[in-house]
């Protein structure tokens, strides 16, 4: 390993060790280093989402300076990205920035989700031709009696026992799932904690 | 004036409603031009956001406002920022590694103690506080509640047995699981399943109401001109 990568290597560990054991154990003064740690890495995480917007920024304007094939869409991305910028930024523009976000954001937003309703059938109807499994049945099953629970029928009104059935076999999946993933997290955390894994670059 | 500005609001949501579902028919301009709007409206807000409220209240105000001891505090996330900013260059970009691995380690430290405290030891908790029928008096709600607390603990265990790969020395030859490990995997698999069978039909009556809001708003916006 080279020296700069050691050096990263080395950060990384120190703070996370101090972190952890200042969140879990209150010896001394480490639970207010950890929470100060804390701190900076909430402004470094709100500096880099900045980063990324900055690059996102010189692609598209790159994009127009070439006048590349879809730079009219490039274009519309960043005039968008500076009204709202500084509709937001300036207290009078109210106006502008309820327009912009109310008028088109949510708008654009609500639509994007009604569009997964024709995507979803889509999806389901492919995947009951192309893969006709034991797993892909009981998916479908599950999904067709849990809407027909929720649904409110004339007369009979819901079917809660349905869904519930349903439901409570569906809790017992989900849970396995949730400790699933936090074991993989755990996991993923400690060999990051140890130096097995460096994400940022460390060889 | 307040309805020309009524007028210019309703119809720029009839119209972005209009360009992002048209892409029922198929991909087209107008889709990817609501698409990148949207994109960019979005980015814009979270840059002022970002700016405003972590930039602005949490760095720099401080720093010009606060005590000495605050602001010596507050000089090590500064240069922090300026060596994370080095990253946009790529002959500087080694100065901003050490930066984003202060930021992985402590991610990975908080990410432990949100696994465990949130996750792991609720999680947990609530499978064996299903069994606990202390506050039940009737005999048979007490069954069926140990019932109910049956069946999501085997739900529970087989998913996690899933995702278990390992094989025991002896099974190293075939590759494949025990005979037990194997049951348990597939009762894991059709729990499996059942939970995405019914996560799916969750977002599908959300995605189902969110069209039916859509539809509804651009009809109100287009009777607006005749009633």
């Amino acid at each position: 390993m080279k020296l700069k990568g050691l050096f990263s290597t080395a950060i990384a560990v120190i703070s996370g060790m101090i972190v952890l054991v200042g969140l879990f154990a209150p010896i001394a003064l480490l639970p207010v280093i950890s929470s100060l740690f804390l701190q900076w890495a909430s402004i470094l995480a709100g500096i880099a989402i900045l980063i990324g917007i900055f690059s996102m920024f010189g692609t598209h304007l790159s994009k127009i300076r070439q006048r590349s094939k879809n730079s009219t869409y490039s274009f519309a991305l960043l005039l968008f990205f500076l009204l709202t910028f500084f509709a937001s930024a300036l207290p009078q523009n109210t106006l502008l920035e309820g327009i912009l976000l109310n008028n088109i954001m949510i708008p654009v937003e609500v639509s994007l989700m009604a569009l997964l309703s024709v995507s979803l059938v889509y999806a389901s109807a492919r995947l009951l031709t192309h893969r006709t499994d034991l797993k892909s049945i009981i998916f479908i099953v599950t999904a067709l009696v849990t809407l027909i629970g929720l649904t409110p029928w004339p007369v009979i009104g819901t079917l809660p026992i349905v869904s519930g059935l349903v439901q409570m076999l569906a809790a017992g999946g989900a849970r396995g799932m949730l400790i699933g993933i936090a074991l993989g997290t755990l996991l993923t955390g400690m060999r990051v904690i140890f130096g097995a894994d460096r994400p940022y670059g460390g060889k | 004036m307040q309805i020309s500005i009524d007028l210019i609001a309703g119809l720029l949501s009839f119209l972005f409603t209009l360009m992002i579902l048209s892409y029922i028919i198929g991909d087209n301009p107008f889709f990817r031009l609501a698409v990148y709007a949207f994109v960019g409206i979005s980015a814009g807000y979270v840059a002022w956001i970002v700016l405003d409220l972590v930039l602005i209240d949490k760095l720099i105000r401080p720093l010009i406002q606060g005590s000495m001891a605050e602001r010596l505090l507050l000089a090590i996330p500064m240069l922090l920022a300026v060596m994370l900013f080095m990253k946009i260059s790529p002959r500087l970009e080694f100065a901003g590694r050490p930066v984003l691995a202060f930021l992985v380690g402590v991610g990975a430290a908080a990410a432990i103690y949100g696994a465990l405290m949130g996750t792991i030891f609720p999680q947990v908790q609530a499978s064996t506080n299903s069994f606990d029928t202390s506050g039940i008096a009737e005999t048979g709600l007490k069954v069926e509640a140990i019932g109910r607390g049956f069946f999501i603990l085997l739900g529970t265990i087989s998913t996690l047995a899933y995702f278990q790969f390992g094989i025991r020395a002896s099974s190293a030859t075939s590759g494949k699981r025990g005979m037990v490990m194997q049951a348990v995997a597939f009762l894991g698999l059709v729990f499996f399943a059942i939970t995405f069978g019914v996560l799916f039909a969750g977002v599908y009556s959300a995605a189902i109401t969110a069209l039916i809001d859509r539809v509804q708003s651009m009809v109100t916006f287009v009777a607006s001109f005749f009633f």
